[in-house]
């Protein structure tokens, strides 16, 4: 747990109880607002700096019984690297100021000379104002690691649970959408187009597609300044083409889903600045054969690019929300990054779980959010074991996991295939 | 006895709507044209009209964006068909009049009114065009701003003063549909889309602000076969360039009458009896 920042604690050590009786009085009297131990020896020094952090301590230099006050000091330092001392001595004199000054002595009292409680105290003040600066520091710093350290176990726990859970299940709703246009249409089949354009990405286009079916398709291939789907953003409306193929020239390109058809509808959809979608429906089937769409269907299209539009602004709404929240929390880890240097240890920490109210607190989050694939106990555990691999084992081994993934799910697909061929009645091997 | 035609009458009788636009100096030359739109992908226009025997003057350009004071520098590529199939239809009406791309949509796809404007100023002081096509245009609803407006509407009257024609195209849906700048038609000449036996044909037909019509299929590219407005406006612009490329000078509100008569003329012609 970080130190949370309380009242410094003095402590006095001296085998001569007078002394150290009147030293506890000076202090407890001047107002400094620390907390006051006081030990005879060595050993009870060391018992209780082994219960509460000490900042300062005042030793006597000669403790009897063979120890010395410079030799306490070097072990009260195992307990806390930052302690300062004032030593007490008869023969200050003779004292080996550059030792004690770098195991943390910062000053010496005589008890020869003049040691009163005014020389006492002006002793003690100056030395706690340089203790509670560098206190406070420390605390910060304590603090901020301990921020950071929980930040790093949690943030990438936190980006895996939100894939795994999509908050909006994107191709359903696509596949809703085909179905009312194909049916109203009469269009044979349709593609869904999105297109972002970020030019401080790498690279700034990405466009994907999905089928009727809301699948994902494999990625267009024509860059969108020479695409259907580039002309209809142009026309800011649903516009219609017989025979795609002879449009195609130096200054357009199909993609493979759009050659080979009769006609082609495409409506425009604009989702936000940069980010474009098309809705393409091809080959429109009459009740008397092959037509060409027409300005119903161009109506319809319309519309439905309308409810296109918002069901795809939502989900962006929802991921812009998560990635800002994302960035924000990984620009505060960069922030922090110049500090996780200076405190990095020698040795590497040992790996603990991320904190456990923080997981509980994402477990419930994604529990009550929309309905996701994935069990949110599942998504968490398997989020966590990636992450545990990585730390363990580094980025080859997740590499190795998730090419174990996919061969389970092709696996999986295969035997999903034979027994859907089989259920259909269809002999083995045949397409559907 | 009827009195023989005087010397008007048979001056009137040879100049004709043909005879103006098919007269051989009726060609483009001389006369820059700027299609502010997607941008223009050069080598497709160059091969086309060089293999119809009608070579064309070497495109030139600019990208411009909302975020550059300065375009950048044009690179003879589209960023979306639909600035080609413009460019294609106004060298398709007038064959030797030199162009510019002032492509403001850029690889976002997206346009915004203050980059149309720049464009418009820049096509004004920097390549002096005589006309310049916007087959593009903001509906009422989706440019409620008035500053906006009010910037954009300077921007056409500033065009206007300077003798450049304008000339924009109405929206698809026409009169149902408002758009901008098509709807500040006095300054300007606005196009709605009509079906014409040619490309040279068109007619006056106010309709709400919009007063002319236009041929409103293209010839190459997607949906270039569809009608609309956005095919309709070059038409009519490739005619504009046609007729100042015999007579340079010819104001805003000039060529606006000549277009007008040309309209009436050929009503006249075909009205019955």
């Amino acid at each position: 747990m970080p130190e949370v920042i309380g009242p410094e604690t003095i402590l006095v050590v001296d085998d001569e109880e007078p002394v150290r009786k009147t030293f506890e009085e000076w202090l407890a009297g001047a107002g400094l607002g620390c907390r006051v131990l006081a030990a005879a020896d060595a050993e009870s020094a060391l018992v209780q700096a082994n219960q509460s952090i000490v900042d300062l301590a005042i030793l006597d230099w000669n403790l009897g019984a063979g120890n010395d006050g410079l030799q306490l000091l070097e072990d009260l330092a195992l307990f806390n690297p930052d302690i300062v001392a004032i030593m007490v001595t008869g023969f200050a004199h003779q004292a080996t100021p550059l030792d004690a000054m770098r195991m943390g002595v910062r000053d010496y009292l005589d008890k020869n000379q003049d040691l009163d409680r005014t020389a006492f105290l002006r002793a003690v003040r100056r030395q706690l104002d340089r203790i509670r600066p560098a206190r406070r520091q420390r605390a910060v710093h304590v603090s901020l690691a301990a921020f950071r350290s929980a930040v790093e176990k949690v943030l990438p726990l936190v980006q895996s649970a939100a894939a795994l859970s999509d908050p909006l299940p994107l191709p359903a709703a696509i596949s809703n959408l085909f179905r009312f246009l194909l049916r109203t249409t009469g269009a044979q089949d349709g593609v869904l187009l999105v297109r972002s354009y970020d030019a401080t990405r790498e690279p700034p286009e990405l466009v994907r597609a999905f089928s009727a079916a809301g699948e994902e398709l494999p990625a267009p291939a024509v860059p969108f300044a020479r695409s259907v789907a580039g002309t209809a953003v142009s026309l800011q409306e649903p516009s219609v083409m017989s025979r795609p193929d002879e449009a195609a020239s130096g200054m357009l390109e199909l993609e493979t889903f759009e050659r080979n058809r009769q006609s082609l509808l495409a409506a425009p959809m604009v989702v936000a600045p940069g980010l474009h979608a098309v809705l393409e429906l091809f080959d429109k089937q009459g009740s008397r054969g092959p037509e060409l769409f027409g300005e119903a269907d161009r109506r319809l299209a319309a519309a439905a690019a309308d409810f296109g539009v918002e069901v795809l602004r939502q989900a962006l709404a929802e991921r812009t929300a998560q990635r800002a929240l994302f960035d924000a929390v990984g620009a505060a880890l960069g922030a922090t990054e110049p500090l996780a240097q200076a405190l990095a240890p020698s040795a590497p920490r040992p790996e603990e779980p991320p904190p456990a109210d923080v997981l509980a607190r994402l477990e419930t989050a994604l529990r009550t959010g929309p309905e996701s694939s994935v069990e949110t106990g599942d998504a968490l555990r398997l989020a966590e074991a990636v992450r545990e691999l990585a730390v363990r084992h580094g980025p080859g081994a997740v590499r190795h996991c998730l090419q174990l993934v996919q061969a389970t799910r092709r696996f999986l697909d295969e035997m999903a295939a034979g027994g859907e061929a089989n259920h259909a009645g269809r002999p083995q091997g045949a397409r559907p | 006895m009827t009195d023989p035609p005087d010397v008007f009458a048979e001056l009137g009788r040879l100049l004709t709507p043909e005879r103006l636009l098919h007269d051989p100096r009726a060609t483009g030359e001389g006369v820059k044209v700027c299609i502010i739109d997607s941008g223009v992908e050069r080598s497709v226009l160059e091969e086309k009209f060089t293999r119809g025997g009608q070579p064309i003057h070497a495109i030139e350009g600019a990208l411009f964006s909302s975020d550059r004071a300065q375009p950048l520098p044009y690179d003879g590529h589209q960023s979306a068909p639909h600035g080609t199939t413009v460019a294609d239809v106004v060298l398709s009406v007038a064959p030797r009049s030199k162009l510019y791309s002032a492509d403001v949509f850029g690889p976002r796809g997206a346009c915004e009114v203050e980059v149309v404007i720049r464009a418009l100023r820049w096509a004004m002081d920097v390549w002096s065009c005589q006309i310049v096509n916007l087959s593009l245009g903001v509906s009422e609803q989706r440019l409620q701003q008035v500053q906006k407006r009010q910037q954009l509407l300077r921007a056409v009257e500033e065009a206007y003063y300077r003798d450049v024609l304008v000339v924009a195209a109405a929206h698809n849906d026409h009169p149902l549909e408002r758009s901008y700048p098509a709807a500040f038609a006095p300054p300007l000449l606005s196009v709605d889309k009509g079906l014409f036996a040619g490309p040279l044909q068109f007619a006056y037909h106010l309709s709400e602000t919009v007063e002319f019509r236009a041929h409103g299929r293209g010839y190459l590219g997607p949906f270039a076969t569809e009608l609309a407005t956005s095919w309709a406006a070059p038409h009519l612009a490739g005619v504009a360039a046609r007729i100042l490329s015999m007579r340079p000078g010819l104001k805003p509100f000039e060529m606006k009458t000549i277009l007008y008569w040309i309209s009436r003329s050929r009503d006249k012609r075909t009205e019955p009896g």
